[in-house]
């Protein structure tokens, strides 16, 4: 099996920690949430019930 | 000639140049850095949702202190699935599908868990090999096993996503191969085999999808252990 061939492990894992450092997080954080959750102050609506408009 | 077989998994290299290194940029390259506008394109919108939502299901049963992994969980798991969806094209190459860039993940990070472990609270991380209400005679025993167990994670981990893979892509090759043959020949039976091979791309973009999910998933139940 190719995978097996011990020559480039190496070289793959430097290379794919270094994109996976480097790379990857930046991209990630920049990621805005704006709308902060807080399990806190999250009630549960009250249940109404709820039908079709024309019945 | 079973051997030509895996010759797809050969890393590929061009004029000495590993060809790897182009396709582990796949997923940097596909996702744009949001611009900070109030309102982003589908594409930036699609990604937040899914970072958002994926962090949130991930890391509400870690408790407060784990939450530091947030960022290093999202990261990984948008690199693995966009590398294993990406596979699934043709004339791609899937990085995942190396034995050495999953143990390369595997291994340090289970290892950065089980470190956690140690020095945050040895006793509980101890204790993880004595599951309770054990009987006194089985004692020695069942600790070498649950050790056993705890070093087998990492290899299970990286060898889990290589193999998934890996038989998926095979099995993608083998099928067309036969659906071309007989295309002429018997089309009845290439028919058959190109409706195999529909099914078979079907289960493997899933299969793609949930495996990146099962990896990180591991990650974070090892994390949620030992923090």
């Amino acid at each position: 099996m190719p995978q097996l061939n011990p020559a480039p492990w190496f070289l793959i894992l430097v290379f794919s920690w270094l994109i996976f450092l480097a790379l990857m997080p930046p991209k990630i954080l920049t990621h805005q949430f704006p709308h902060e959750p807080s399990t806190l102050t999250a009630h549960k609506p009250k249940a109404n019930s709820w039908t079709w408009a024309w019945q | 000639m079973t051997m030509n077989l895996f010759n797809q998994f050969l890393s590929p290299t061009f004029l000495g140049l590993p060809l790897i290194a182009i396709a582990l940029m796949a997923p940097c390259l596909l996702y744009p850095s949001p611009a900070p506008w109030w309102q982003s394109n589908r594409w930036t919108t699609l990604q937040n949702w899914f970072i958002g939502s994926f962090i949130k299901q991930t890391l509400s049963p870690i408790n407060t202190k784990g939450h530091s992994w947030a960022l290093l969980l999202a990261t990984l798991m948008v690199f693995l699935i966009t590398l294993n969806t990406l596979g699934l094209l043709p004339y791609t190459f899937t990085p995942t599908t190396q034995l050495s860039l999953n143990m390369a993940f595997a291994v340090p990070l289970w290892l950065a868990t089980v470190i956690m472990g140690f020095r945050n609270s040895p006793t509980h991380a101890l204790g993880h090999l004595l599951p309770e209400g054990t009987p006194t005679p089985l004692v020695p025993i069942l600790i070498i096993i649950e050790s056993i167990s705890l070093l087998i994670r990492p290899l299970a981990l990286g060898v889990r996503l290589t193999a998934n893979l890996t038989a998926g892509h095979l099995l993608i090759q083998l099928v067309s191969s036969a659906a071309f043959s007989l295309l002429l020949s018997q089309t009845t039976a290439a028919s058959l085999a190109v409706g195999l091979l529909l099914l078979l791309t079907i289960l493997e973009i899933a299969v793609a999808m949930i495996q990146a999910y099962v990896f990180v998933l591991l990650l974070s139940l090892y994390l949620q252990e030992n923090v």
